[in-house]
């Protein structure tokens, strides 16, 4: 095991920045090619996010005249800078252990906010009328699944806590070792209203089908993004790619982080998040069509928020 | 090593050329065209994701501009604006016969066809309309001349 420090290794090479770029795109990849499968078409190749990123690196920045432009500018820079910082904060069981200090729940849930918060300074910083629309959507979003988030989260964390003799612990490291040693949360019941809970919270975070309404392109244009051109898109798909790899690491965390010791955990880590993202994400985007933004949000004050609550009284009680 | 960076930078070139993505301007089509193109993007038969295409909804995300349409005086500053904001490097295709002569509104008061006078235009899809297979054709040329200008 990884005896990693937060050091600047751990943020820009592994598990944060570069590895995690080349996943993130791998899974995009995967999720891209399976969409087309299930819809019978052939499909883009599996470098082609990849391609996609060489592409924007090679066109032309344009900054409208009506932007503000050192925040249009230095939103997606700070937006992909903060997920890759994310990425070096989620364990790979059996395999990498991330700071004590920093590899906390809590930093996490706050890391992971910046790039709505980023998407919404990018919108209204564009200066487009649907760059705002698409700011006062992400806004609602995140309103409405962060409640379930959190709830979530405590649940966990509620639950290695009175596990471990105390009330709570927010360590990521504790919540993996708690579940290595004394089984996974996926197969505890009274777990599962919080994992259908997590599970909706995915297509929300990631900004895809059903959630998608933000960025819709066929309502609002991609909304925030749709001033933005050549590298700072690219740096918006960087974080995208990014948050892909935090959000699906942070589930196989919460809830199944069994895996073998060395360099086989990192395997079996990454075959966990393909398969995550296959099931979570591409399945539930090529089945569902786009909610409404009233619809969304009543849907997530009502079903993931129940199910949360349920799980944190259940693991309160029993 | 200046061989080691030109074969880098071929071999960009080479990815950056697989992912052209579209976008479409309607210059006063009578929709034949569009629903074409739209066929053409949404069919699984035709599946142009396969060549790394995407329709995108912004001007600024585009590679390669379909127009349709004979340009009406209506829309003109309308499309020569959105046609400025498609960053470069830019490949511009003309998807129908308006946009070519002007077709069958090619006599009409409100008509500045054909669109190379006031665009560059680098591919003529003839047709009215074009069949998919044809606007699959044009936009393989296209990325062709996009490549040369990445």
């Amino acid at each position: 095991m990884l005896e990693s420090l937060y050091t600047p290794f751990a943020a820009l090479l592994f598990p944060g920045g570069l590895f995690a770029l080349a996943l993130g795109l791998t899974l995009k990849g995967f999720d891209r090619r399976l969409a087309a499968r299930l819809q019978a078409r052939v499909g883009p190749p599996l470098a082609q996010p990849i391609y996609d990123l060489v592409k924007l690196a090679r066109k032309r920045t344009m900054v409208p005249d009506v932007a503000c432009e050192p925040v249009f500018l230095g939103a997606p820079l700070i937006g992909a800078v903060s997920m890759a910082l994310a990425a070096a904060l989620v364990p790979i069981p059996g395999f990498y252990t991330p700071d004590p200090v920093l590899g906390d729940l809590l930093v996490l849930l706050y890391l992971l906010t910046v790039p709505a918060i980023v998407l919404m300074i990018a919108g209204s910083a564009s200066g487009s009328p649907f760059g705002a629309i698409g700011f006062s959507r992400e806004m609602a979003m995140m309103l409405a699944y962060e409640g379930p988030l959190v709830l979530v989260v405590a649940a966990v964390a509620m639950r290695t806590g009175m596990g471990m003799g105390g009330l709570i612990s927010f360590s990521l490291t504790d919540i993996v070792a708690y579940q290595q040693s004394h089984g996974a949360f996926l197969f505890d019941p009274v777990m599962w209203p919080a994992l259908l809970a997590f599970l909706a919270f995915y297509p929300a975070n990631l900004g895809i089908v059903p959630f998608d309404i933000p960025e819709a392109e066929t309502e609002v244009l991609e909304g925030p993004l749709l001033e933005y051109s050549g590298p700072a898109l690219g740096l918006f798909k960087i974080m995208s790619a990014l948050k892909a790899v935090v959000v699906l690491g942070l589930g196989v965390a919460l809830f199944y982080p069994i895996a073998p010791e060395g360099a086989a955990g990192l395997l079996v880590q990454i075959a966990k998040l393909v398969l995550l993202m296959l099931i979570g994400v591409t399945v539930v985007r090529v089945s569902c069509g786009r909610m409404r933004i009233d619809q969304a949000f009543r849907f997530f004050l009502k079903w993931p928020l129940a199910l949360s609550v349920i799980s944190l009284a259940f693991v309160a009680l029993v | 090593m200046t061989t080691l960076l030109q074969t880098l930078s071929n071999q960009a070139r080479n990815m950056a050329a697989r992912s052209p993505w579209i976008y479409r301007i309607n210059a006063g089509s009578c929709n034949g065209c569009d629903v074409e193109c739209a066929t053409t993007a949404l069919i699984p038969r035709y599946d142009v994701e396969r060549l790394g295409c995407q329709y995108c909804g912004s001007p600024r995300h585009a590679d390669i501009v379909l127009i349709t349409g004979p340009l009406t005086a209506r829309v003109k500053d309308a499309v020569m604006r959105v046609y400025a904001e498609v960053p470069e490097p830019k490949v511009t295709v003309a998807v129908g016969v308006c946009p070519i002569s002007g077709g069958i509104f090619r006599d009409g008061y409100a008509v500045h066809a054909p669109i190379d006078q006031h665009l560059p235009v680098d591919v003529n899809i003839p047709g009215c309309p074009p069949r998919p297979q044809a606007i699959i054709e044009g936009i393989a040329q296209a990325i062709a001349i996009w490549r040369e200008r990445l």
